[in-house]
């Protein structure tokens, strides 16, 4: 099963430990992982700001560097789910449609590809404490990523899940959003803190660095150095800040 | 070209409409999906208008009736004149007390008492036609509605009333009205007010026997 | 109504920063998302449904020229009369035709968003005819010259004690903060209104084109009173709003008041055809609809087509995290929240909202609610592709997408500017790792801090990897 992992713009710049933590995952679910060298952006940001010819562009490169893996796997809803959702919408009618289908039919989100695929069984991590999971928006309701990171989650024996209020409503990331309406992104970054400081955990967790970036930005600010911001791929490969 | 023609053509450049798919659908009106109700209609009915904050009385048989709405003004402080649909008849208002007039509501009528087209179990609704005998206001302008609402006319869902309205009067009369419950408003503070510029109290009293009348205009 | 949508940002910002107004908003979100989720569950099969409502409105605008000619004939068969109006001047000059041919010196009104679109209350002042909103919510925002913040709570904005404020200025009655004795004070003074009006102006949910009926959904009664009492009736509505059958109004029903506000039906569902019949005791002598496009048919065809079959519910902004936290009067005109984002660039010109289909995270929550299955986040998105395409979007901006998509398609130079930016950022972090101020992004720092980069990207740390 080769397995092409597409690390991610934002991860690749800012949190490198969650690519090395989905290689870690990917491998210890029994996958042949390949990461091709020349990705950069799945095209996400031009796409919603209303340049598709951008966002056409960033697609064929990157159907070229997932051309010849079984599987496209991103540490990150809103990725996977521009490829599998959107890259569709973006060549309808064209004639690369049948080519985008099928890399979208192959594309996952890390946690969905190591249950629904993958069928992982044990999981390298060793957290032990209160951990709480913000469900990320676009994994959420574009690929109905809900209970897979839960399924991992339960594999680490000392974590305890305590679920938040509002698990499911938006930080206020929204890519470009945070910093054209930083105000009301915010605001609900405050928001989203406050459930996750009235759960007591001692890390918040989540599949997409955009809104990890929010969360930790916004709870530092408040002083809160206590909670930890953990990426899913980071909690469940046992790459934490401490283990590197 | 007038407005109208202006509108339907820009509407017609983005349609390809066909007429027959249409007649069709106007002929046949499809039903969607219906919910499921396990319970009979009668406890689906009385449960429904209830938590609807409907009062819900009976089924009585057709001599209790008069007591049984003087019983319930009484009891709440409410004046026993009323104004009634002319349609309602051989009630003994008299021998409860009681003064009912058959016209047009007015503006100061503090009791209004009504018939029903028929009643949904669904939602626990009134399903009222406005006629020569069975005024739209009598449900409107009291501050309590009663309403006689005989058994056998209580149907399942809306769909079941849109057919019996169809095949006891074919066209609709100038106003239908469902009514559940006494009006309210939760416009200050979202908070739950009943009510509003209707009714505050809607009293509807179950008759387990026929009674002419009460379920529709009389034909003719 | 008056455009405002320009300070979006401004409001937003203020709206922020009031403490009352977070509170009522706050309250909103907790009334009406628990009540529609509670009401859901009544529903058997809600995927099912919803389709099959989806499937009513989208069959009602593939074949909308048709339905709106059987509408009209079968208004005309009950004694109506139908208007077509293209825009809000039409609509209000129809209005006035109509005042003058039935003398009309004062109107009641239920509550209407097409009438808000088209400022008839001050057109209709502004002729000497005294307009009455009859709506609790509405008659509020009328004492107060208020727009409204919400389609389905217009007066969401205000609590009980700036209620009962206004109403001891307006009323000279005791003051009272009681909801139920401020609902009995504008049921005693609005009475008198309902019984003297000649006209009553009403909105619809729906037309109905099997029986040239106008449906309209109501809790207050209001409705039925101003389609009752006044010698003409007039509803106001959009062209769209047509839908073929009764069966069809049932299958909406089920869904608009269970997402509006978790009821499993409004307290009265009127369905209204023709004027009084010749041996009706009660009803109008009158009875006209005035059909609306004002923009709605230039959607139509087009990508921002699914937008026409909305239902008005307002549940997208009752879940929208913008709009729970900014509330409505920032969207700067009749139609808030993510819908309004849609509708209002179309309604009143791109150029007029430029801050609204980007106003969005595109969390997708509006998208997951909407009874219709209307695709909100694409239709935003759409608008934004539209703005780029105008050159609506400021310079800077358009500046950013390029260097951004030049360098995302060539990856060397992609991976010596992120090389860089790493260290960079790495450089400017403090001792806990956290950036507190950054050019350029001070939308972003003002609220928060940016957690810096380790320093190296993953491209590096992983080509070290695999060549040792």
């Amino acid at each position: 099963m080769r397995v092409g992992l597409f690390v991610t713009c934002l991860v690749d710049l800012l949190r490198p430990r969650i690519g090395f933590a989905a290689l870690r995952l990917l491998e210890a679910a029994g996958a042949d992982v390949v990461v091709p060298r020349t990705q950069t952006c799945c095209g996400q940001p031009g796409y919603n700001s209303g340049d598709k010819q951008a966002a056409r562009a960033l697609a064929h490169k990157l159907l070229d560097e997932f051309q010849d893996c079984d599987y496209l796997v991103a540490p990150s809803g809103s990725c996977a789910a521009m490829i599998r959702v959107h890259y569709p919408t973006l060549f309808a009618d064209t004639d690369d449609a049948a080519a985008m289908s099928r890399l979208a039919a192959r594309t996952y989100e890390l946690t969905d590809f190591l249950v629904t695929i993958a069928g992982l069984q044990t999981v390298p991590g060793t957290f032990a404490g209160r951990i709480t999971y913000h469900d990320s928006c676009s994994g959420l309701r574009e690929l109905g990523v809900r209970k897979q990171p839960r399924t991992l989650i339960a594999k680490l024996p000392h974590v305890d899940l305590q679920e938040m209020h509002e698990a499911q409503t938006c930080c206020g990331f929204g890519g470009t959003f945070a910093v054209k309406y930083g105000d009301i992104s915010a605001r609900m970054a405050e928001n989203k803190c406050a459930q996750i400081t009235a759960t007591g955990a001692d890390a918040v967790v989540a599949g997409d660095l955009g809104c990890l970036l929010n969360i930790e930005g916004r709870l530092r600010r408040e002083g809160s150095q206590k909670t930890r911001v953990l990426h899913i791929a980071e909690l469940l490969a046992g790459e934490t800040p401490e283990s590197t | 070209m007038n407005s109208r023609e202006t509108i339907l053509a820009r509407v017609r450049r983005a349609r390809t409409s066909s007429d027959a798919v249409i007649a069709t659908r106007l002929r046949e009106h499809p039903r969607g999906p219906l919910p499921n109700m396990s319970e009979d209609l009668l406890t689906r009915f009385r449960e429904r208008a209830a938590r609807l904050a409907s009062d819900v009385q009976g089924p009585l048989s057709a001599e209790q009736v008069p007591t049984a709405v003087a019983n319930y003004l009484r009891e709440r402080s409410l004046p026993v004149r009323a104004v009634r649909w002319p349609s309602i008849g051989s009630f003994e208002w008299g021998t409860v007390g009681m003064s009912v007039e058959a016209r047009a509501a007015r503006a100061d009528d503090m009791v209004g008492i009504t018939g029903a087209f028929c009643a949904i179990a669904e939602t626990g609704t009134l399903m009222l036609l406005s006629g020569a005998d069975t005024p739209a206001a009598t449900s409107l302008l009291p501050e309590t509605h009663v309403a006689l609402v005989p058994i056998s006319r209580i149907v399942a869902r809306m769909e079941d009333g849109w057919d019996l309205l169809r095949m006891e009067h074919g066209l609709p009369p100038r106003a239908v009205n469902f009514v559940s419950g006494p009006s309210r408003t939760a416009d200050i503070e979202q908070t739950v007010t009943l009510g509003a510029h209707g009714p505050y109290r809607v009293c509807i009293v179950l008759v387990a026997d026929a009674v002419t009348g009460i379920a529709r205009p009389v034909v003719g | 109504m008056k455009l405002s949508s320009a300070q979006f940002k401004h409001t937003a910002r203020k709206n922020l920063h009031d403490v009352r107004l977070q509170q009522a908003l706050h309250r909103l979100q907790e009334r009406f998302v628990g009540a529609r989720a509670a009401a859901l569950t009544d529903i058997d099969d809600l995927p099912r449904l919803r389709a099959a409502a989806t499937e009513i409105r989208q069959h009602a605008l593939t074949h909308l020229d048709v339905y709106l000619e059987q509408f009209e004939r079968q208004v005309v068969a009950s004694g109506g009369q139908v208007h077509w109006a293209r825009d809000a001047a039409e609509v209000n000059r129809i209005l006035l035709e109509l005042a003058a041919r039935y003398q009309v010196r004062k109107v009641a009104k239920s509550k209407s968003m097409v009438s808000e679109e088209c400022g008839i209350n001050e057109m209709l002042a502004a002729n000497g005819i005294e307009v009455i909103e009859t709506d609790l919510g509405e008659y509020i925002l009328q004492l107060a010259r208020e727009p409204p913040s919400h389609i389905v709570a217009p007066v969401v904005h205000k609590n009980k004690e700036d209620i009962a404020d206004l109403f001891v200025r307006h009323h000279h009655r005791p003051r009272t903060t009681e909801i139920a004795e401020l609902c009995r004070e504008a049921r005693e003074m609005l009475r008198p209104h309902f019984l003297s009006a000649d006209m009553g102006i009403s909105g619809a949910n729906f037309l109905v084109a099997e029986t040239g009926s106008a449906l309209i959904v109501t809790n207050e009664g209001n409705g039925r009173l101003v389609t009752t009492l006044p010698r003409v009736h007039v509803a106001i509505t959009g062209i769209e709003k047509v839908v073929p059958t009764l069966e069809d109004v049932s299958v909406l029903l089920r869904l608009l008041t269970r997402s509006a506000t978790g009821q499993s039906i409004t307290n009265y569902v009127s369905v209204l055809t023709g004027h009084k019949r010749a041996s009706d005791l009660d009803g109008p002598e009158h009875f006209h609809v005035i059909l609306v496009d004002n923009g709605r048919s230039q959607l139509l065809g087009t990508e921002l087509e699914a937008m026409l079959r909305c239902i008005r519910c307002g549940a997208c902004m009752n879940h929208c995290p913008v709009y729970q936290n900014i509330g409505g009067h920032a969207y700067g005109w009749v139609y808030p929240g993510p819908m309004g984002s849609v509708l209002t660039p179309n309604l009143v010109g791109l150029s007029e909202a430029r801050d609204l289909p980007n106003a969005s995270t595109f969390c997708g929550a509006c998208a997951e609610v909407c009874p219709v299955s209307i695709p909100l986040p694409d239709l935003l998105r759409h608008l934004r592709v539209r703005q780029l395409e105008q050159g609506l979007r400021p310079r800077r901006e358009r500046g950013s997408l390029r260097v951004w998509a030049w360098f995302a398609q060539h990856p060397r130079a992609y991976a010596w500017a992120s090389r860089l930016a790493a260290r960079l950022l790495r450089a400017v972090a403090n001792r806990r790792g956290m950036i507190r101020r950054l050019p350029l992004a001070g939308g972003w720092t003002d609220g928060r801090d940016f957690p810096a980069p380790s320093g190296r990207t993953f491209r590096d740390l992983y080509a070290r990897r695999t060549s040792s």
